[in-house]
């Protein structure tokens, strides 16, 4: 268990900048998820803190020592590969013992420090089986196990529910969580999934195009997303160009349309900007402190317990999630609608080149 | 503690150990030291006159006619000769001088190697009709080496009371003459039946790997018969096609058995690779520099053929796009024509194409053979084998000498396989990479005469155990080990890399990751994941071993205490005292090594044709 720390790690691979510098600081104990689409360099930094890869500049510490050049063998940091890499050659307990044998650990502690990792992954019993003898879960659980029964400092996953069908990564997700609490270890978690993120991470760095976007918990990341593509990457959204017209000290009035909003916050430069609207936080009825936008319908998706409302207004569309109750199901396309939204609901961030 | 920029540059990781610097140097400097070095030496020897850089000796060839006269050709291609009162056809060839003669018949070769190659893979991988099974195993045949009795046995076949003319003139009347072939386009024959099965498994593994969808779907937008054929199937299959044809020309223009068994006809003496092998059995011209040039140019063409073909095949090389599982092969049942010609044309063809091997055994238990058929059974021929006391010293030696070349095949490939296949971004990579498979291109006779100038020459071998005019300490053993090394390493090379390439890298990186060093996780993991590669790599390197001429009758007949078997079948045949039966009987062993070698390599690898696979 060990705080890790990247500082301007740069990564080129040929003529394409990986990683262009970027920081992290990853405090022990906790669960930290790299987050972003593929080819933002998630990976890249996973297998550069691993040892398997080594950074063009920058240094990695891992707590108070340097590691950036230590050969993988001697970091401690482990890492769970997204295809598992189970030898096939070898049974679930020989692979699960490799990494003993090689400590040169003695035997009798071999086999019981294999069948607590064994017990704590569920897994007791398949000792002797081969890896192709196992479930997709089951080869999962063989990587967790490999990597966990030798202490490592930290765990890296990268991708890990990948090749899972969507039962039993949920299934793994608590998985994953229940060990990580239960040993009290670091994990750096690599996900391009943002629900899966949301849902296990203490802290998420959001990663796009080799530097990092926005770190911080679940809840800030998507409650007060400090970019645009922060914004749009995790969860649907209403992603708005307006343009900022009034200045008033951090209260600005922007346009975008025929439409004119006053008393929202920003306290950017640019005065072209977006506006971010999550789409459960518009109602379709008035409350205290909303803007009122008036559209018509342009398209209702049922999907059961909840209702995705299309609006049009003017060439701008804007979809609102609601609790599906008669009225809002009955609505049809066309008809005028009028979309509320609490000014706090409403994030001005500048425009971005994505 | 820090990374070395110049360690990433060279080794493709910026912390190389003893193991990734020892993967990339040891084949690096094993073939430098054995293989690129020893051709410089001969280079050398080529561009000197009197002392002083020239291309004297190479002038003294094109200005030759002997040896370079492409626009008078001597000789006629064939003339009717009286033959014990018939009139008999006479085919020998042109004599174009001996440099344009040898890239004639390699031509020639790859054209009928082709035609033959692509027309049985096609029907094999397409068609399936009653017998094709027994069709499956007598395609094996002709894979079997017999250096220089299959030779022995087309010639015999061709003569005009042979195998040929007993057919097509005394019984099926098709030939209103008996024919006669000699010469060179007896060379062309008979390398075009033992080089044929080359392009036949590259074209049927090509044609077996198209995937149907994209054949089914240009049927289902109408194309069908010759036009699917030529539009989507030929295209698909043709880098494969060229590889196993490009090949064959390069082994033809190596080739030395042919042009030895045919030379009493003094046209199929006037072949390179002839020529520079008289000059060492001649003894006085050794280490003449005109033969040296004469080996530069051989070489020359033979890479020009491998890097066209190398830069050709990487270019089309087909990535098939399909997702999914394994695909059912399209196997046609052949309509009414198409019967026809596979059991009238196409099978009939395959059976004389495995005739030599055929007549290798009859030889071997014959005690003559004058006229169609051999005569008088005997077993004499096969007991020698065991009792007779120089033929059991040559298997004693060829064993010997494959052996311990076999285990520094395996440690050159294994290593150069490893660096060149987990350190791609190094810049030795690719250098590793063309240097193992490079030997492919160059002549035998081309390392035994760049042997024979650079052991006699440069000083820490002058004078030892390697300097072939050190008559009396020089041991063949030695410098044959070296050459089959170098000759055979891209066979075993090819078979493991492909192993490593099968071998996901992840497998490697969780065990280093988990605390395993390089040299650990070679041995824990790469090695028992690649075995049967390794395994199957061995076993093919030492049957080309075995069977090896051209190094083998040069460098290794200076002194018949350390023959090994192909020196001693080339004096059984051409010397005075020699006996072709004998020198079969020494065919059908290594006929027989082979045999157990493929069945072997198919029970442990479960792999169909792993032998001669080299695309």
């Amino acid at each position: 268990m060990v705080e890790v720390k990247l500082e301007n790690i740069v990564k080129t691979f040929g003529e394409t900048v990986a990683l262009k510098g970027i920081s992290l600081h990853i405090e022990h104990g906790e669960l930290f998820t790299l987050l972003g689409p593929s080819g933002c360099g998630k990976s890249t930094t996973l297998r550069i803190i691993a040892g398997l890869d080594y950074p063009d500049s920058g240094t990695i510490y891992f707590g108070e020592e340097e590691v950036t050049y230590l050969p993988s063998h001697q970091r401690g940091a482990v890492l769970v590969f997204q295809n598992y890499a189970l030898w096939p050659h070898m049974t679930v307990f020989d692979n699960i013992a490799y990494g003993l044998k090689i400590r040169k650990v003695p035997k009798e502690e071999i086999k019981r420090k294999v069948e607590w990792a064994l017990e704590l992954v569920r897994l007791k019993g398949f000792e002797d089986r081969y890896p192709t003898q196992l479930s997709g879960g089951q080869q999962q659980r063989v990587a967790i196990a490999r990597a966990l029964v030798v202490e490592p400092k930290v765990l890296l996953l990268d991708e890990p529910l990948s090749n899972l069908d969507a039962k039993l990564r949920l299934e793994m997700r608590s998985e994953i969580r229940r060990i990580q609490r239960e040993l009290g270890i670091t994990v750096i978690y690599v996900t391009h999934d943002q629900e899966e993120a949301m849902a296990i991470s203490d802290r998420i760095a959001v990663m796009n195009v080799g530097t990092v976007e926005q770190v911080g918990t679940p809840k800030e990341i998507y409650e007060t997303p400090k970019t645009e593509f922060v914004a749009s990457f995790m969860g649907k959204t209403n992603v708005i160009p307006a343009k900022v017209v009034e200045r008033d000290g951090d209260k600005v009035t922007v346009e975008f349309e025929s439409f004119r909003l006053d008393g929202l916050t920003y306290t950017g430069e640019k005065d072209d900007v977006v506006l971010v609207i999550r789409p459960e936080r518009i109602r379709l009825k008035p409350e205290e402190n909303t803007v009122s936008l008036e559209g018509i319908v342009d398209l209702v998706e049922y999907y059961g317990f909840f209702v995705e409302v299309v609006g049009l207004f003017g060439e701008t569309r804007m979809i609102a999630r609601t609790i599906s109750d008669r009225e809002v199901a009955n609505l049809k396309p066309t008809q005028p609608v009028k979309f509320y939204i609490n000014r706090d609901d409403i994030i001005v961030l500048p425009k971005q080149q994505l | 503690m820090g990374a070395s920029k110049w360690s990433e540059r060279i080794f493709g990781t910026p912390l190389p150990d003893s193991v990734v610097i020892g993967s990339f140097l040891f084949p690096l400097l094993y073939l430098i030291a054995f293989l690129i070095i020893p051709v410089l030496v001969m280079l050398a020897n080529a561009f000197v006159y009197n002392g002083r850089p020239s291309l004297f000796w190479f002038k003294s060839i094109f200005q030759s006619s002997y040896y370079f006269n492409p626009l008078h050709p001597q000789g006629s291609f064939v003339t009717t000769i009286d033959w014990g009162g018939k009139t008999v056809y006479y085919f020998s060839g042109l004599d174009f001088g001996v440099v344009v003669n040898s890239i004639l018949v390699s031509i020639s070769v790859m054209i009928l190697t082709t035609i033959l190659g692509v027309t049985f893979a096609f029907v094999m991988a397409r068609y399936d009709f009653p017998g094709k099974n027994i069709v499956r195993i007598l395609l094996f045949v002709p894979l079997l080496v017999t250096p220089f009795v299959n030779v022995v046995v087309v010639k015999k076949m061709f003569l005009p009371n042979g195998l040929i003319n007993w057919i097509f003139y005394q019984h099926l009347h098709i030939f209103p003459h008996p024919i006669w072939i000699d010469g060179l386009v007896g060379v062309v024959i008979a390398q075009s039946i033992t080089y044929y099965p080359i392009v036949y498994l590259n074209a049927y593994a090509s044609f077996i790997n198209i995937d149907p969808t994209l054949e089914e779907q240009a049927e289902n937008l109408g194309s069908r018969g010759f036009h699917l054929f030529r539009t989507v199937t030929f295209p698909l299959a043709l880098p494969g096609i060229t590889a196993g044809a490009i090949l064959v020309g390069i082994f033809s223009l190596e080739d030395l058995a042919a042009p030895i068994v045919f030379q009493g006809s003094a046209i199929a003496k006037k072949l390179m690779s002839y020529q520079i092998y008289s000059s060492f059995v001649s003894g006085f011209a050794i280490g003449n520099p005109q033969m040296a040039a004469l080996a530069l140019v051989m070489l020359t063409i033979a890479l020009v053929m491998f890097l066209l073909v190398r830069w050709y095949v990487g270019m089309r090389q087909y990535a098939m796009l399909s997702k999914g599982g394994r695909w059912k092969p399209r196997v046609a049942k052949p309509k009414g024509w198409q019967a026809v010609v596979i059991y009238l044309l196409v099978i009939p063809t395959l059976l004389l194409t495995i005739f030599p091997q055929i007549g290798v055994v009859l030889l071997a238990f014959s005690e003559r053979w004058y006229g169609t058929w051999p005569e008088g059974f005997t077993m004499e021929n096969m007991k020698a084998l065991l009792t007779q006391p120089d033929i059991v010293n040559v298997i004693r030696n060829s064993l010997m000498y494959s052996t311990a070349a076999i285990f520094i095949i395996l440690l050159l490939s294994l290593t150069a396989s490893y660096a060149a296949g987990r350190f791609k971004k190094a810049k030795l990579a690719p250098v590793l990479d063309s240097l193992a498979t490079i030997p492919i291109a160059v002549p035998g006779i081309v390392i035994a005469m760049s042997y024979f100038f650079f052991f006699s020459t440069v000083p820490p071998f002058k004078g030892t155990i390697l300097d072939p005019t050190n008559l009396l300490a020089f041991f063949p053993g030695a410098a044959l080990i070296l050459a089959y090394s170098i000759r055979r390493l891209p066979f075993a090379a090819r078979s493991i890399s492909a192993g490593i390439q099968q071998v996901h890298v992840s497998l490697e990186e969780s065990a280093l990751n988990l605390g395993a060093g390089r040299w650990k996780v070679l041995t824990s993991i790469l090695i028992p994941l690649i075995l049967l590669n390794l395994l199957g790599g061995a076993m093919l390197s030492f049957v080309y071993c075995m069977s090896e001429t051209s190094v083998g009758i040069t460098l290794g007949s200076i002194n018949s205490t350390w023959y090994p078997i192909t020196a001693k079948m080339r004096e059984l045949i051409i010397g005075s005292v020699g006996s072709a039966n004998l020198a079969a009987a020494l065919g059908v062993f290594l006929m027989l090594v082979q045999i157990i070698a493929i069945v072997l390599a198919n029970v442990i690898t479960k792999q169909r044709y792993s032998f001669i696979g080299l695309t």
